[in-house]
């Protein structure tokens, strides 16, 4: 509300960065005190401290990104993005610490009102095509999703249970009507995959991507989109006990292998560089999808997934966002000579091209070498077959676009006009969290591991 | 008499499948909401009085009249009265919400549950088919929006019938709909309906690749 009210861009900025050390401060809260429940909707359980940790550390890059984006005192739109963000972020931090049912999918609701502010902050008939798919069809899967909530509360009627608490959930889903947790589990899942970038409803993320700011951009691909699996997760979790796990793990697989085809085969026609970015992050939930719907090694691998593509896209939607304004467009075949231009920001493009395509020393390597690993112990053997035929045509378009930003001259024009300069400072965060995804290929440290087991403790196939 | 509501109500989704006037989508949309009332007048009987005073009030005042004026106002600013010329042929459309009604009779004869009455069930997957088949096989911006109430209207339906155990999923649902009428139709619309005039969603086409 006061981001609203406040019409003076400095002190914006600073109320801002107030946000950010209070988010900070939270953050250290919640790791004091983990396991524990507040004001009775709230658990600092290991996912929710996992997922929070990361969206304090990208929000903050995030919020320092966005400032160049608004210079002019005479804009006002400043005052409803910041209003917008602090919104949204919140939103996140609540919904990642939710232990209800129904808290969720209003925290969710909440970040789709905010999110959509933010989509449509540059006001342009782009923006406003993009603002609107978004509302619309993450509306209709908001409506899904509560559908499946509804199935799920009905069959649980006659249990006693009268929350809609994953634990209560957990507690009684060996004794549900299998047929209501299948439809439910499936409304959620489409309703939710609207969030996450995953088959069906992906297309939301991509328009939204493609037009939003940068940083807006890192954020809805990171800390929404682990939003989205986390709400999914927390209800597969739930019902891992029922009759219909084995069924789920199959709609996982075959969502994930969907979402990777269809991001395969999109890039390989991508034209625009934020665009280009989204369809990898439907490529990368394809492939946590897919992990957790085999199992065993995989669920650890699905988390490690997540953390170093948060970190990696981020990364790279931050630089794309100086390419942008190095450049003034987002567009591929206007766009060239990126290493001649800004050196230190195509070097960080080119980190982030390999860590993104999990090109050895990325983490991300390690992360999609177990998955592989896990689908060959599950003897998967046509999806594996699949999925590497496709993460071939993945590195394929990926790197060819890239290289081609890095080295070769604009296919349209004849030269580059240059629009603005980045300051070598604003790179720094993206380095920062690029050198920990390539540390990750060789050292995870024991408290990451830790979390990522304790999250996935319990599961069957674990 | 609780029967003859849920007869009126799959009868406006069958007149919805057939209109082509914007301006009978928005009164059928307000019939619903009226219907819509009565049937949680008399299904929720056992929750406390507050809560069923908030429920009737919402169905009410933004179901039954909010959402209609919103919808008669975005058709009076953009002067687009009908549905788009190459739209689905009624007579087809009617041959789909059929087979959509015979669908939902067999599905809710599957769906068993001897905690819900199987009538309220076939309603909310008719109103739900009813509604996805607005948005797939329309091509205005206006119908996928009246689409989309038709599937929170499912979605309404649906929350009642378990309403009576869990009443605040209900207050969520309510939740969905202010949602829904405040930002959707009050702001974006007009946002819309003031760049595009025609309302087509092929303005809407633009992001690509």
């Amino acid at each position: 509300m006061t981001m609203l009210i406040v019409r003076r861009l400095l002190l914006t900025r600073w109320l801002m960065l107030l946000f950010v050390l209070i988010q900070w401060f939270f953050n250290g809260y919640v790791l004091l005190h983990a396991g524990q429940t507040e004001l009775s909707y709230f658990t600092y359980d290991p996912a929710g401290v996992l997922f929070l940790g990361l969206l304090t550390l990208i929000s903050t890059a995030a919020v320092i990104q966005g400032f160049p984006y608004f210079v002019s005192q005479l804009n006002k739109r400043f005052s409803y993005y910041y209003a917008a963000l602090t919104g949204l972020i919140a939103a996140m931090t609540g919904a990642y610490m939710a232990n209800d049912i129904t808290l969720v999918w209003i925290l969710v609701e909440a970040t789709t009102l905010t999110a959509s502010v933010l989509i449509y902050s540059e006001r342009t008939l782009h923006a406003l095509e993009a603002t609107w798919k978004y509302i619309f069809i993450c509306s209709v899967g908001i409506a899904l999703a509560y559908m499946g909530i509804l199935f799920l509360s009905l069959s649980m009627k006659g249990t006693g249970l009268h929350d809609l608490s994953f634990a209560g959930l957990t507690s009684v889903a060996h004794r549900l009507d299998p047929i209501y947790l299948k439809i439910a589990f499936l409304f959620v899942l489409t309703g939710y995959s609207t969030k996450m970038e995953l088959f069906p409803m992906h297309t939301v993320g991509i328009d939204a991507n493609s037009v939003a700011l940068p940083p807006v951009g890192a954020l809805i691909s990171t800390g929404l989109v682990n939003l989205g699996f986390l709400s999914i997760f927390r209800v597969y979790k739930a019902l891992s006990d029922s009759p219909i796990f084995v069924w789920m793990n199959k709609v996982l697989i075959l969502a994930g292998v969907l979402s990777v085809l269809v991001a395969a085969g999109y890039m390989l026609k991508a034209k625009h560089t934020k665009r280009m970015l989204a369809y990898s992050t439907l490529e990368n939930m394809g492939l946590v999808a897919i992990a957790i719907g085999i199992g065993g090694i995989g669920y650890y691998a699905a988390f490690l997934l997540l953390v170093l593509h948060a970190l990696t896209k981020s990364s790279l939607f931050f630089q794309v966002g100086q390419m942008g304004r190095v450049l003034g467009t987002y567009k591929l075949d206007d766009s060239g000579l990126y290493l001649k231009l800004f050196p230190t920001g195509a070097i960080a493009l080119l980190i982030g091209m390999l860590a993104i395509l999990a090109i050895p020393p990325s983490g991300l390597f390690v992360s999609e070498y177990l998955i592989l690993k896990a689908l060959v112990a599950g003897k998967s053997w046509f999806v594996l077959i699949l999925v590497l035929i496709l993460l071939c045509c993945v590195i394929y378009a990926l790197s060819t676009r890239v290289l081609h930003l890095l080295f070769s001259h604009p296919r349209e024009n004849a030269g580059i006009h240059t629009q603005g300069t980045v300051g070598r400072w604003e790179t720094i965060s993206q380095f920062i969290f690029l050198m920990v995804v390539v540390g990750a290929c060789f050292y995870q440290p024991p408290f990451l591991k830790d979390i990522i087991n304790q999250i996935i403790a319990g599961l069957p196939n674990y | 008499m609780f029967y003859l509501l849920f007869v009126l109500f799959a009868g406006t989704l069958v007149y919805l499948s057939i209109a082509e006037r914007f301006r009978s989508y928005a009164k059928l949309i307000a019939v619903q909401g009226f219907l819509l009332f009565a049937i949680a007048l008399i299904e929720l009987k056992t929750v406390n009085l507050a809560s069923l005073i908030f429920v009737l009030a919402e169905t009410l005042i933004f179901k039954a009249i909010v959402v209609p004026h919103f919808l008669f106002r975005i058709i009076n600013q953009t002067k687009v009265y009908r549905v788009h010329p190459k739209a689905f042929p009624a007579f087809y459309s009617l041959l789909f919400t059929m087979a959509g009604l015979f669908m939902s009779i067999i599905l809710s004869n599957m769906l068993k549950n001897p905690s819900l009455d199987a009538v309220f069930l076939t309603i909310a997957l008719f109103t739900l088919f009813t509604g996805v088949l607005l948005i797939i096989t329309h091509r205005r911006i206006f119908s996928h929006m009246v689409g989309f109430l038709v599937v929170e209207n499912a979605v309404f339906f649906f929350s009642l019938a378990v309403g009576s155990e869990m009443p605040m999923l209900i207050n969520i649902g309510i939740l969905l709909d202010i949602f829904v009428s405040v930002l959707i139709i009050g702001v974006l619309m007009n946002r819309i309906g003031t760049q595009f005039s025609d309302l087509e969603s092929d303005n809407l086409t633009s992001l690509k690749h």
